[in-house]
């Protein structure tokens, strides 16, 4: 009977495990993967002498960015990016035999004529290597582009754009912003509830907090999207009110019953002693909660504001419906942006099984475990620390 | 000078202190002894409404402190613990420094004045005998200071403010035989100074320090008288009891 | 300025931000239950959506969110029950516990979409179950087991060993004590946690995007591997994305007021349990 209790016991444990693993395994994939589309390549004339070239730099040859050999290293020439549906208006479908047969070999003749050409090819069609055909050496996508680009394209063709910095910088702008905005107003609350307010006041106030914390997040969203979105474009004259601060907003309220709640514990686990020793020295007792019983709670405080952020990092479907959910840097609160967890509620749907971009959204669930890993172990840390560090 | 006359005190239905009257001069060292739970620690804390704190208690009678009764709606009770100070049973510094400690009652009576504070703290530690001891280690915590340190800096801490009176819970009930004997060297030096009021489980201790002592058992104040009288021959047969340890 | 007169300023501006907080609660309630009281009947509730979700009612939501409650409470409980018994009566006070206690409480701090990607993973993909009740089950039931867990825990913890001292010095074994004595006391806060746990999963969005649950499918489940439509995914896709958004908000009113009743009325059922119990435990 023991052993089942102890198996039951390493459930979380087991689960945690379990999380690692999927979630790690799935998203560390992606750096393994290549940095163009499964099953196709890229062709240059054998004139050309680039070499491999980076995902940023494909995406930005075929968006006509970069025009210029010169610009990503090679000779100064035009740049002629090919991608494979326009053999279709060179060539008739008859031109091209019986299951396609001669298309490779018309490929090679194209790529052979135009020395400046960069083709983008399915593998089965593209010519071979020969005197005048160039196959260039693939990439995986790395790291660095991950974690410092800027562009999230998962879908751009020939290379997806994996930059997740700007969901990163969202994810904290919205979650900044909402700790900004609730932690004055837990505190205060927090203030209220363990200082002023009478076992009647506690008794009302108590309960509408726990509602507050058990108000599901799309209902929070939905109220959001029809009263908060709109109050926002209306009031600051804006294109449109799904904002960083119609996110940050929402996000403040659905923190502020962490924050309230373990403020709150922090203070009243005050020391009596601390308490009566200032207002026998004449303090008011406005200034021994100021002076005394907020700095002794000082790393509690900590905490609930540290896990107030982790809880805005970590939601997902009230930033979802009310940020707009633009993969663009945050310059603002009045624009719209997008957060990691909105990213991966809004794809995953969408991204097939085992690609590039299913594993680039698992690899967005990593670095959001491990947030919010860092946020409970400090907010565990921070409670613990010693009180007479506080000078 | 202190004068209560017929308090009464509830703990809610509790009947705390019963039809207490006393009078207590300037310049003396009053002691309240008694078993426990006898109502000397809330009496004592009844001169600078510290059980105001509490919920749910009453209090008749009058509590007159220089002349005014300080259960007046007139009164402002920061104003009235800043004439009555109050040392605890345990240490109880703030996680501050030493220096921070002492100019505390200063800063939240307003003080602004630097040059003011630093003199005030140097004489407030100097009088509670402790400047030797911290003089180099202002800027460090309390904490870090002894238990008897802990206590005389608390004792600094009151005095800073200009206390006319001191109390004092059972001071030196929490603190090692050396520790205690320089408190009560100190309260025979303060008393120059001060009306001084400390409540005591330890009979030697009242002896040694006190002018005047009252006996309180079960919420009333048997006997109180001086302090030699009340040691020699004490004029209840109760106080006689408790003093010889037959009781209590 | 004086001392009192700060002290008043600042205690007048905690009193303001309370009520802010109860103004900003009762603000939301208010709101959705003004907004969504006219959509509420028995034909809405008892009747599968139509016209493009933008008539009918919400009874395949009503039945999948039910049968995802039952399914993730059934997996959840008895472990959550196991291992809250077996960390506060077994394992001591030693390194064993305090990490199942890390592990519980960093599992509790993970976002509901990353149990959504791991459900996802491991139930749909991995164990082959497809988008269904039991992978969405599943899912759900890690999700609210460290607050089973840890109201399991607290429950045992208030009673007080020397009824266990007692049991067992009549000779009754570890388990009999626990199934017979601390148990039974202990209950009524541990069904506390689980009713509101099971406002939780009623309200959780995010893990089940990806495990079980559908845009659209008015017929009611028939097995455990079937999918279902559930609430809180409703009222997101009847929000965002239905086919006609202005025709379809009175059923998004409805079903958020849906929501909010269930959330109403388990921390209602709740405190109602702790109120009516929180004295006999104590007296007992």
């Amino acid at each position: 009977m023991q052993g089942l209790f102890a198996l039951s016991g390493s459930v979380t444990s087991l689960a945690i495990i379990l999380i690692i693993i999927f979630l790690f395994k799935e998203g560390l994939g992606l750096f393994r993967s290549s940095q163009i589309e499964k099953g196709y390549v890229l062709a240059v004339n054998v004139s050309n002498p680039v070499g491999a070239l980076d995902s940023r730099q494909i995406k930005e040859i075929f968006d006509y960015a970069y025009t210029n050999w010169a610009e990503i290293g090679g000779k100064d020439a035009e740049i002629i990016p090919f991608r494979f549906e326009e053999i279709f208006s060179i060539y008739d479908e008859t031109e091209l035999g019986n299951d396609y047969e001669l298309l490779p070999g018309k490929l090679g003749e194209l790529i052979a004529s135009e020395p400046n050409i960069l083709a983008f090819l399915p593998e089965r069609y593209a010519p071979k290597e020969n005197a005048d055909v160039r196959i260039l050496p693939l990439r995986t996508i790395s790291p660095r582009s991950f974690f410092g680009g800027i562009e999230w394209m998962p879908t751009a063709t020939p290379a997806a754009q994996f930059g997740v910095f700007p969901l990163i910088m969202g994810t904290l702008w919205v979650s900044f912003f909402a700790i900004l905005i609730a932690l004055p107003l837990g505190l205060g609350v927090a203030i209220y509830l363990s200082e002023l307010a009478d076992e009647r006041m506690r008794k009302l106030l108590k309960p509408a907090i726990e509602l507050l914390a058990g108000i599901p997040s799309v209902v929070y969203g939905f109220f959001g999207l029809v009263v908060l979105v709109p109050l926002i474009q209306r009031a600051l004259n804006l294109p449109v009110g799904e904002t960083a601060l119609a996110g940050s907003l929402i996000l403040a309220i659905m923190a502020l019953p962490t924050i309230i709640t373990i403020a709150e514990d922090a203070m009243r686990a005050t020391p009596k002693a601390m308490r009566e020793a200032s207002l026998a020295l004449g303090a008011t007792h406005w200034q021994t909660i100021y002076r005394v019983i907020v700095p002794y709670a000082s790393s509690g405080i900590m905490a609930a504001v540290v896990l107030g952020i982790g809880r805005a990092i970590g939601e997902t479907m009230a930033v979802l419906m009310v940020t707009g959910n633009a993969a663009v840097m945050p310059r603002s609160m009045f624009e719209s942006v997008r957060t990691i967890p909105a990213t991966i509620a809004a794809e995953l749907g969408e991204a097939p099984s085992g690609g590039t971009h299913y594993q680039s959204l698992f690899l967005l669930g990593c670095i959001l475990f491990l947030i919010t890993m860092v946020v409970s172990i400090s907010a565990e840390i921070i409670s613990k620390q010693p009180i007479n560090k506080g000078l | 000078m202190i004068e209560t006359k017929h308090i009464d005190f509830y703990y809610g239905a509790f009947h705390a202190l019963k039809d207490v009257s006393i009078r207590i001069e300037p310049h003396t060292v009053t002691a309240f002894i008694g078993p426990s739970g006898c109502g000397k620690s809330t009496f004592l804390r009844l001169f600078n409404r510290m059980n105001d704190l509490i919920d749910g208690v009453r209090l008749t009678g009058e509590c007159i402190v220089d002349g005014v009764n300080i259960y007046n709606k007139s009164v402002q009770v920061d104003d009235l613990r800043k004439k009555v100070g109050m040392v605890f049973q345990k240490p109880n510094p703030f996680p501050k420094s030493i220096f921070e400690n002492v100019a505390y009652g200063l800063r939240v009576n307003d003080v602004q004045n630097k040059a003011f504070i630093t003199q005030r703290v140097e004489e407030s530690l100097k009088s509670a005998a402790l400047w030797e001891e911290v003089k180099d280690k202002l800027k460090k915590s309390a904490f870090e200071l002894s238990g008897g340190q802990q206590q005389r800096l608390c004792i600094a801490r009151a005095l800073a403010v200009s206390p006319s009176i001191l109390l004092m819970d059972e001071p030196a009930s929490a603190l090692d035989p050396i520790s205690t004997s320089k408190i009560e060297e100190l309260i025979h030096v303060l008393k120059q100074e001060y009306t001084i009021v400390i409540v005591t489980h330890n009979m030697q201790q009242a002896a040694r320090v006190s002018d005047r002592t009252g006996f309180f058992m079960l919420g009333e104040l048997v006997e109180y008288s001086d302090t030699k009288k009340m040691f020699l021959n004490p004029e209840k047969v109760e106080t006689q009891n408790y003093i010889t340890g037959r009781f209590g | 300025m004086n001392k009192r007169k700060k002290q008043r300023i600042a205690f007048a501006i905690f009193r303001l931000l309370s009520l802010v907080v109860v103004g900003i609660l009762l603000w939301i309630l208010g709101f959705i239950i003004y907004r969504g009281a006219g959509t509420i009947s028995w034909e809405f509730l008892t009747s599968a959506p139509t016209d493009g979700m933008t008539g009918g009612g919400i009874l395949p939501a009503i039945v999948g969110t039910l049968c995802l409650v039952a399914g993730s409470v059934l997996f959840a409980f008895p472990v959550g029950l196991m291992s809250g018994i077996y960390m506060n009566e077994y394992a001591g006070n030693g390194f064993v516990v305090k990490f199942i206690r890390v592990m519980t409480n960093n599992l509790g701090g993970i976002p509901s979409i990353v149990f959504g990607l791991f459900g996802m993973a491991l139930f749909v993909n991995t164990f082959g179950f497809g988008d269904s009740i039991i992978a969405g089950s599943f899912t759900l039931g890690l999700l609210i087991l460290p607050l089973i867990i840890r109201t399991t825990e607290e429950a045992l913890k208030a009673i007080p060993q020397s009824f266990r001292s007692g049991s067992l010095a009549l000779g009754a074994s570890r388990f009999q004590t626990i199934v017979r004595v601390t148990l039974p006391m202990a209950f009524p806060n541990i069904v506390t946690g689980l009713i509101l746990s099971i406002g939780r999963v009623s309200g959780e969005t995010a893990p089940i995007l990806f495990t079980v649950a559908a845009y659209f499918l008015p017929r009611l489940p028939h097995s455990i591997f079937d999918q279902v439509m559930a609430l809180p995914y409703h009222l997101y896709v009847v929000a965002t994305s239905g086919t006609d958004i202005e025709a379809s908000r009175p059923i998004a009113y409805g079903t958020a007021l849906t929501l909010i009743v269930i959330v109403l009325l388990m921390n209602l059922l709740a405190g109602l349990l702790r109120r009516y119990f929180g004295g006999k435990v104590k007296t007992d």
